[in-house]
């Protein structure tokens, strides 16, 4: 009985109170062990995309690099891209490398015990990526990654720059 | 009467959060629904499977303070034990500014590699090593021009720890950590780890009472462009007598990790070294419930290739923490940006050889010494592994991609009674993949892997091929539908079978829902994720899956 009322009080809340996931505050390494707070990344750019990937996990490769193209056409717009790394400590050692041999140079941070993908209600899928506003609001939440997918992200991306 | 309290304190921030329109209050709830009917084969037999689980994650912050929980029902469950109610909850608070991050509840935690404490959770798997206590952090930074940081962390609490292979079998353990960090010039950084624990680890017949201390120290150096990681943790397990085991037990073990990596533009280097002997024992010894091998709540680095391949990751090396030594060769070569190459090298071993020097019946192990125990051995006594792995991607055009691989993998599991009966395996496989976007977010891909297996134990035919073929067609964003086609030449398959036919639909009704129902039989095998592998039956039937995001 005290399960059922919790679960409906649950249900009220969140039907009341969602928003479609929520920003979550941050502050995390990057490859090179400098802390890099999101606050101050939002606060710097005019949308901010967060992208969770691991090494081992093919989409999200061909998103990074697909993302990556983005990035560069629209960083001086003030879009930010920051990569956060999910390998856990089998593969963690290989993200240097691999990121610094494909010339990537947007952000990437080190998430290894997943706190911050957890803190986005990320599950076990990957890749995962978030949207954010200049406002810290959610604007999209994407879950996968399939060849084309990168037009949505640009137009949203744009959307959001208020680029028509 | 905990969980009520819970609920009481939930709601009242809940209304409080309300009341005061100057909070920041926001809620996100996840569900993941799974559900499947069919048959599974189990010892050459065929039974009827049927499975519901419903997952869903709630979480609520109001300001700084995040309050969470996991609503499961697992009425049948896939793999492991059934379940319906509150499996998970906790409380936050964390804040960036004065460097406090605090949760009491169910939590996970990494500390270092994962040498002395690395506790996660893989629902595939029926594997979760969550910490039911608390958690308190503080980390501070001294200093503008040549800051130095610091940071500090306790936690307490239970893991329960359910046998992935006896889903029945529950393993406690109490535990303690202690951990301190310091980074006192910017391209350096170490620290400290302590951990106790109080275990309690069943077996057939009784339940045997296991204190562990383990001490870790770790450390991460940056020069340039290279990077280095090193990694050392000891442990002690003591036993109290019971009838398994009438005389205490004293094991003394330790672990070591270390990775190099040297990166620039277009090309990176990774080397990784591992050598753990948390518990060499005989070969007579090796039981998964013996309580002095390696906890639960440790997890090092396996320092071996995690495959994508269909077809590779039914043959994985499965790492023995316990005994093991060797490492991994890493190269990333990335000559433009559209085409990239990837080399990797691994190898592995036992560290010693045993002998039986028992008489008749009688079976008695003695420890053959090697002074190089700390490289791998490619001799068979050493149980030997080894990969050579090559990779080259090439992304063509907007329209076409193509990847191609090529895997060898040697091993050997020694026999020490009776060495001609060892188990010797070699295999190589041929992945491929070719993507085509045909019509602007319409994209054709297939995937076509080839397997030559030579096995030594299979008793009719010991060369055999594995073929999979996968045909996707996918429409950005919210459609894929896939059909796989699988044979074996192999005349030892559990299920009898020599063809798979599996076809499966995607659709996202949007961004954050998403419906997916397969239909056809799978063959099994073993599936390996985070370095923990269990075998996973076949299955023949109906699978849905539901996941979806508020």
């Amino acid at each position: 009985m005290k399960k059922t009322l919790f679960l409906l009080l649950f249900v009220f809340a969140f039907v009341t109170l969602s928003k479609a996931q929520m920003y979550y505050e941050f502050t995390l390494p990057d490859i090179d062990g400098n802390d890099v707070s999101l606050n101050k990344v939002v606060e710097k750019s005019n949308v901010v995309m967060l992208s969770f990937w691991a090494t081992w996990c093919t989409p999200c490769k061909e998103e990074m690099k697909k993302m990556a193209d983005l990035y560069e056409k629209y960083k001086d717009q003030g879009f930010e891209y920051v990569a956060l790394n999910n390998d856990n400590q089998k593969s963690v050692s290989k993200v240097k490398s691999f990121i610094t041999a494909q010339g990537y140079t947007f952000t990437v941070l080190m998430d290894n015990d997943k706190k911050v993908f957890e803190g986005y209600s990320g599950k076990d899928e990957m890749p995962y990526s978030v949207l954010i506003s200049k406002k810290k609001e959610i604007i999209s939440v994407h879950t996968g990654f399939k060849t084309g997918d990168e037009l949505m992200i640009e137009n949203e991306i744009k959307t959001a720059l208020g680029i028509k | 009467m905990k969980k009520f309290l819970f609920v009481v304190i939930f709601f009242s921030f809940t209304i409080a959060a309300n009341a005061q329109l100057n909070l920041n209050v926001k809620a996100a709830l996840n569900n993941l629904l799974r559900y499947g009917s069919g048959s599974e084969i189990v010892l050459g037999n065929s039974n009827p499977k049927e499975y519901f689980e419903n997952v869903t994650d709630a979480r609520l912050s109001v300001n700084d303070i995040v309050f969470g929980m996991r609503y499961e029902i697992d009425q049948p469950i896939e793999y492991g034990v059934n379940f319906k109610g509150i499996k998970k909850r906790y409380v936050e608070y964390n804040n960036n500014n004065v460097g406090i991050d605090f949760r009491a509840g169910d939590f996970w935690q990494i500390v270092g590699r994962g040498l002395s404490l690395n506790t996660f959770e893989d629902r595939g798997q029926f594997y979760d090593t969550g910490i039911d206590g608390v958690k308190f952090a503080y980390k501070k930074t001294f200093g503008d021009k040549k800051p130095v940081k610091v940071k500090g962390m306790f936690l307490g609490g239970r893991v329960l720890f359910n046998d992935y292979l006896v889903p029945t079998r529950v393993e406690t353990y109490d535990i303690r950590s202690g951990n301190f960090e310091i980074s006192p010039i910017k391209n350096l950084n170490f620290g400290g780890n302590y951990v106790y624990s109080q275990g309690s680890v069943p077996n057939a017949f009784d339940t045997t009472a296991v204190k562990s201390y383990i001490p870790e120290g770790y450390g991460t150096l940056t020069i340039g462009n290279f990077q280095m990681f090193a990694s050392y943790a000891h442990k002690q397990s003591n036993t109290t007598p019971n009838n398994s085991y009438p005389t205490p037990l004293t094991a003394k073990g330790d672990g070591f990790y270390s990775s190099i990596s040297y990166s620039m533009p277009k090309i990176g280097f990774t080397l990784d070294y591992k050598n753990y002997r948390f518990d060499l024992t005989a070969p007579d010894y090796r039981g998964n419930d013996r309580p002095t091998r390696m906890l639960p709540f440790q997890n090092p680095p396996t320092a071996v290739k995690e495959h994508a391949s269909t077809l590779l990751s039914r043959y994985p090396h499965v790492v023995d923490f316990n005994d093991e030594v060797g490492g991994q060769f890493d190269v990333v070569y990335a000559p433009s940006d559209k085409v990239t190459f990837n080399l990797n090298l691994a190898s592995a071993s036992r560290h010693y050889n045993y002998k039986n020097i028992g008489t008749g019946a009688l079976i008695v192990y003695n420890r053959i010494e090697r002074s190089s125990s700390y490289m791998p051995s490619f001799s068979d006594e050493f149980s030997p592994w080894y990969e050579t792995y090559v990779e080259g991607e090439w992304y063509a055009s907007e329209k076409l991609y193509a990847k191609v691989s090529y895997d060898y993998q040697n091993s050997v599991i020694y026999d020490n009674l009776n060495p001609a009966a060892s188990e010797k395996q070699k295999i190589s496989t041929i992945p491929s993949e070719l993507r085509y976007t045909f019509i602007k977010n319409y994209t054709l891909k297939v995937n076509f892997e080839n397997q030559f297996v030579y096995n030594s134990s299979k008793t009719t035919k010991k060369d055999f091929l594995n073929e999979l073929i996968s045909l996707s067609v996918s429409k950005s964003p919210d459609l894929s539908a896939t059909v796989s086609y699988e044979w074996t030449t192999s005349d030892e398959e559990p299920t009898g079978k020599k063809a798979w036919l599996l076809g499966e639909v995607s659709y996202k009704l949007n961004t954050t829902n998403s419906v997916t129902v397969s239909y056809g039989t799978e063959r099994g095998g073993i599936r390996c994720t985070n370095g923990i592998c269990r075998y996973v039956r076949p299955f023949e039937g109906l699978r849905l899956t539901i996941n979806s995001k508020f």
